[in-house]
This record gives C-alpha cells, sequence and structure tokens, in this order.
C-alpha cells in the first residue's frame, strides 16, 4: 500500500461523495406528489364528472351483488352529453363503501397498476359523502369540480286536486300514468329528463281525507287493497292494457318502497291497510327495468281501494308528466367534488 | 528518488473524480430545464374549476329558464356575479379554499365591428400583477334588452366572459 | 514513464461506471419530468373546455333563432370576430335546413374550430 495509491483513492472517493449527495437534490422536486398523483386525481375526476359509466343501459347502479364484476366503469354525469351534471341515483350508488370494496374503486373509477390510496367527497349543501382513507397532511394529487345533482321528481297528489279526481260512487280506482314517449322526448335536455328507467318514481298522496266518501260523517279511512302496474305498448295492432306480472305480495326495498300514513313500517303492493291520511308510494328503477318497458310504454300505477260500503270517492287518472302542476321537479342543486390520490 | 509508478493512481483518480463531476453537471444542467413542470398542474387545475364554475353557472336549475350567468350579465350585476363565482370556486368539503378574480365582458360593436372590453369585476387588493393566474371564458347570449346596458345597445348579442382567477 | 504500470485503470474504471450509471439515472428522471409536463399541458392545451362551450353557444343560437336571420347573421358575426380576437381561434359555424332524420327534424351543423394547435371539425344533427 504505497502513499500514492491513497493519494489517488482518497480523490476518487471525494468525488463519488459529492456526486452521491448531488443525485437525492437532483430527485427532491420530482419524487413530490407533483406528476403522476395529480394526473391520475384528474384522470379519475374527469371519469366521475364527465361520463355515466359503463354499462349505460341497464345502468350499472342498478347492478346487485352477483353482477357487481359487469361493472366496467363508475362516472356519474347523468349522460354523455352533459358534463358537469350527476344523477343522484348514481351518486349515491357510488359513495355506498359496503357494497364497493376499496379494490372495486381502484379498478372501476381510479385505474392505473399502482393501488393509490384515496379519498373522495361530495359536497352539496350541507350534504357531504365521502369515501376512501383520511387526508394526509400533504404530498397528494388533487383536483376538484364543481358539479350540478339532479334529483328525481315527485308527484304529489294533495286535497287540491280533490274535485278533480273524486266522483260520487266511483270505482276507487286511482291511476298514475307514466307516457314513456312524452318523458323520454328527445326536446327535453338530458340533464331535466324524467327518466323513470334511470330514476325512482315517487307517488305520494296526501290529505287523504279529501277523498273520502263524507256521506257517512264517521268514516275517516278507507282501505288500500292492492298497487298493481300495468302496461300498454300503443305500437301493437291492438294496443290494451296488460297487468304486468310482478311479485306483487313480497316487501323488496331495492325495488319499491311503499309507505302509509307516515309510518316506516314498509308495506307490500297487496297492503290491505286503512288508509287515514297518506300513501307514499316510489318505485324504483330496479323494478322498471324488469317491467320491459320501451321508449314508446305507457305505464300505470293503479292504486285500488275496496270497502263495502265504499268509503272513498277516488277515481281518475293523474299523468306524470313534465307538467309542474302534476310532478315537482327539484332544481339542480350545486356541488363540488374532490379526488385526492396519494 | 520516487518512481512515477504511484503517480498513476493519483492521475487516475482525478480523472475518474473528473468524469463523474462532468456527468453530473451535465445531467443537472439539463434535468433542471424540465422540472417547471410542477407549475403546470396548479395552473392546470385551477383552469379545470375556473371553467367548470362558468358551465355550472350558464346551467340553468330548470329546464327553459334563464342560467344565472345570463342574468347577471344582462342585467350587470357584477357583485351577485362576484359572490356567486367565488361561492363556487372556494366552496370544498372542509374549509374554503382563497381563489380571487376580476371579470370582463368582451363584445363586438356591430356599427363599426370593433371588439370592445367592458370591466365587470374589479380585481381586489390580493392583485398585484405578480399572481400566476388563469384566464376562463364562456359565452353567454343576450336577448334583445329594452333598458341598453354597457354592451352594444340593446340588439341580441353574443358575449364573452372571461375571468381571471387567481390563488392569493 | 519507462515503467509505466496499469494497476490503477480500474479507478479510471469505476469512474466511469458511476458515471454511466449517473447518466441513465438522469434519462429516467428527464422522463418523469416530461410526463408531468405533458399531462399538465396536454389538459392546458388541448382546447377541452372552449370546444364544449363553443358548441353548447352555438345550439343555444339555433334554439333561438334556427337558420339565418338578422340578427342572427349579427350573432354569428360576434362569435366569430370575438373568438379570433381574444381567443386567437379561427371559428366558423354553418346551419342547416332541417331534415328529416329518424322521424325528427333536425338541423345539420358544421362547426370548424382551429387555435393554431387543435383543429376540431364536427358535423351534428341538432
Amino acid at each position: 500500500m504505497s502513499l500514492d495509491f491513497l493519494a489517488g483513492f482518497t480523490i476518487f472517493m471525494l468525488a463519488l461523495i459529492m456526486v452521491v449527495s448531488m443525485v437525492p437534490g437532483l430527485l427532491a422536486g420530482l419524487e413530490s406528489s407533483g406528476i403522476d398523483y395529480d394526473a391520475v386525481a384528474y384522470r379519475t375526476g374527469v371519469i366521475l364528472v364527465e361520463d355515466p359509466g359503463w354499462p349505460v343501459y341497464p345502468p350499472w347502479e342498478m347492478k346487485t351483488g352477483a353482477y357487481k364484476d359487469e361493472i366496467e366503469r363508475m362516472g356519474l354525469a347523468v349522460s354523455k352529453e352533459t358534463p358537469n351534471i350527476l344523477l343522484s341515483t348514481k351518486v349515491d350508488a357510488f359513495f355506498n363503501d359496503t357494497f364497493f370494496t376499496e379494490e372495486d374503486y381502484r379498478g372501476k373509477a381510479i385505474f392505473g397498476d399502482i393501488p393509490y390510496s384515496y379519498n373522495i367527497s361530495l359536497k352539496s349543501g350541507s350534504d357531504l359523502e365521502q369515501t376512501g382513507d383520511p387526508l394526509p397532511l400533504g404530498g397528494y394529487g388533487y383536483i376538484r369540480r364543481v358539479v350540478k345533482i339532479k334529483e328525481p321528481g315527485i308527484a304529489v297528489i294533495n286535497d287540491s286536486f280533490a274535485p278533480q279526481y273524486t266522483a260520487p260512487s266511483s270505482d276507487q280506482e286511482f291511476i298514475v300514468r307514466l307516457n314513456f314517449s312524452k318523458l323520454l322526448d328527445p326536446t327535453i335536455g338530458a340533464a331535466y329528463r324524467i327518466d323513470p328507467r334511470t330514476e325512482p318514481v315517487n307517488v305520494t298522496i296526501t290529505d287523504f281525507g279529501a277523498y273520502l266518501n263524507r256521506t257517512d260523517p264517521l268514516v275517516d279511512n278507507a282501505t288500500l287493497r292492492t298497487v298493481t302496474f300495468w302496461k300498454m305498448d300503443p305500437t301493437r295492432p291492438i294496443p290494451q292494457f296488460t297487468k304486468i306480472p310482478f311479485s306483487y305480495g313480497t316487501v323488496d326495498s331495492n325495488l319499491y318502497t311503499l309507505h302509509i300514513d307516515g309510518t316506516p313500517t314498509l308495506h307490500s303492493l297487496r297492503p290491505d291497510e286503512k288508509v287515514f291520511n297518506n300513501i307514499s308510494l316510489v318505485l324504483k328503477p330496479a323494478a322498471t327495468s324488469v317491467f320491459t318497458l320501451d321508449q314508446n310504454s305507457i305505464l300505470d300505477i293503479r292504486f285500488n281501494f275496496g270497502d263495502t260500503p265504499s268509503r272513498t270517492n277516488i277515481t281518475g287518472i293523474h299523468h306524470y308528466d313534465y307538467n309542474p302542476a302534476n310532478v315537482t321537479i327539484p332544481a339542480l342543486s350545486t356541488g363540488v367534488l374532490e379526488v385526492a390520490i396519494w | 528518488m520516487v518512481n512515477d509508478g504511484g503517480q498513476l493512481y493519483t492521475m487516475e483518480g482525478v480523472a475518474a473524480g473528473v468524469i463523474m463531476l462532468l456527468t453530473a453537471y451535465i445531467v443537472i444542467s439539463t434535468t433542471s430545464v424540465y422540472t417547471p413542470g410542477d407549475t403546470h398542474i396548479p395552473d392546470m387545475q385551477l383552469e379545470q374549476l375556473g371553467s367548470d364554475v362558468l358551465a355550472m353557472m350558464d346551467t340553468p336549475d330548470r329546464e327553459g329558464t334563464e342560467s344565472d350567468l345570463e342574468r347577471f350579465i344582462s342585467a350587470g350585476d357584477s357583485a351577485d356575479f362576484e359572490g356567486m363565482f367565488l361561492d363556487y370556486c372556494n366552496m370544498t368539503a372542509s374549509d374554503t379554499d382563497d381563489l380571487h378574480m376580476s371579470a370582463n365582458v368582451t363584445y363586438r360593436e356591430a356599427s363599426s365591428n370593433v371588439i370592445k372590453e367592458h370591466l365587470f369585476v374589479e380585481p381586489d387588493n390580493t392583485w398585484t400583477g405578480r399572481e400566476s393566474a388563469v384566464r376562463v371564458t364562456r359565452w353567454v347570449q343576450l336577448d334583445y334588452r329594452i333598458n341598453p346596458g354597457t354592451y352594444d345597445g340593446s340588439r341580441t348579442q353574443a358575449v364573452l366572459v372571461e375571468v381571471l382567477l387567481w390563488r392569493a | 514513464m519507462a515503467c509505466m504500470n496499469e494497476d490503477g485503470q480500474w479507478i479510471v474504471l469505476m469512474g466511469l461506471l458511476t458515471a454511466l450509471a449517473l447518466f441513465f439515472l438522469a434519462l429516467i428522471i428527464n422522463q418523469s419530468a416530461l410526463v408531468g409536463q405533458t399531462t399538465a399541458e396536454g389538459v392546458l392545451e388541448f382546447p377541452k373546455n372552449d370546444i364544449r362551450d363553443l358548441r353548447s353557444e352555438i345550439f343555444d343560437y339555433i334554439d333561438r333563432f334556427g337558420t339565418m336571420n338578422f340578427d342572427g347573421d349579427a350573432i354569428r358575426k360576434d362569435i366569430i370576430e370575438i373568438s379570433l380576437a381574444r381567443k386567437n381561434a379561427v371559428v366558423g359555424f354553418t346551419v342547416g335546413d332541417p331534415q328529416d332524420i329518424s322521424g325528427r327534424m333536425l338541423r345539420p351543423v358544421t362547426i370548424h374550430y382551429y387555435n393554431g394547435v387543435t383543429e376540431y371539425d364536427e358535423t351534428v344533427y341538432y
């Protein structure tokens, strides 16, 4: 070991140490979230806000547990033509994190090979929906999108309709009629459309006292026997209403909910229950999809009351359509969707 | 007598050191050109947010009604425009953001075919001119107005709303 | 230099190896920096929001005026002139007479957009 070798090696080592110490400084600006995380957050934001997801019909949000694998992509937009306008049923389905696992969110909304951590939230007014891990202090990719949320319409039949929908010695049958060719009219923008195939139909009869047969002053209720669904296809040669085969006797809150007099009890569609004040029926899109309806069909929801002697004078047809007196469509509400990826 | 066999070690050490340092220098000087990529991303986020806000203000809440943006521009209601814009921009799940804006409206004077600008919302005191602001725009169609406002008379016209957005 | 030996050359070799490694590292870093830049630029420079806005404006215009009339012509000119002046974009559109498209009367609309980087042409029935 000569002194000269020592000198040469020391110079080499010193230079090596200098170079090695430079390398982390070279990487410092790049190893932060700046690059990939922001791009992934942006992409996730675009998928959620500007895309209705896949499959479109029947829409992904209606897939139940066994068919979850058929969901390719979870998008929240009402349609491809309406970016930033989200459908509330899609939003509710998306933020159901007991149904979707972390893997589902990574595979159907975030994409990419790396198992990113994420936090996705949607705030509208004071409502906050959130999924994912709590945010770290910094170093995450982020995007914020301002959106509008479309809520389903509701038909409230209160006492102001009573003169129209009552007749002495009526047949005790009340019909709510949905004419799909009018509802799905392409001149109505997708953001304002009533589409029972993707949104629930809500029929609420209130102030039921106004519909009672008051010839006997002691009558304060009537018995709701059945609620049935009928359809007609006007393009057929001899169009007529046929009763849709359906499990009317079983309670299934995924298909419909029927509440009577505001109690939390779920009734079947053959309730045989006394109605004192109100009836609320919500028909979910999952049910409408098994009715095999197309864009020309007419769907009837028929409420049949039956008492002898008759205790209600209710009758007539209520059209579930774009007339604001018949169906209240809530205004679009503003919200903010945030995606954080790290 | 010093033999020069040893000097070679020193020379080779120096040579190796020079090669490494030169490489490091070249590498650093080339990569540093590209790192400003970082500043593009906040711009992108801000621009996307601003476009979203204008698009949502231009979406009527009900079918067949006038959008908020159209109403504000048509009536020259700059205070409500600014209020709603900042409200939408600064909304977050947990906190509020700190974004500021100014806006102007570009219109065309049909008689002389001159493009003119009207300062709609003045920048507030956080504006120094050195901010990295982004510009977002939106077309608005104004109906025939009985009271000619600040734009090109009362005729139906298309005007361009331009918003400058920055983080204070 | 008569008795020059080559025992020390491994030191130069080491230096060379380190330099090479550094070059490869730099190459990778450069790529990643480009990824960040191109993503942001891709979003900033592709005028997605501009084109969407223009389309919705043209559809709005058709809703109000249908085909050309005096007012409509002035608006058309507004859009073209202001686009050129404020957004450096050459814009043009034509609206045809309604045609029967699978049972609906729709107008053929052609839209042209060019901002020097991105060119966009579309024919749509509205």
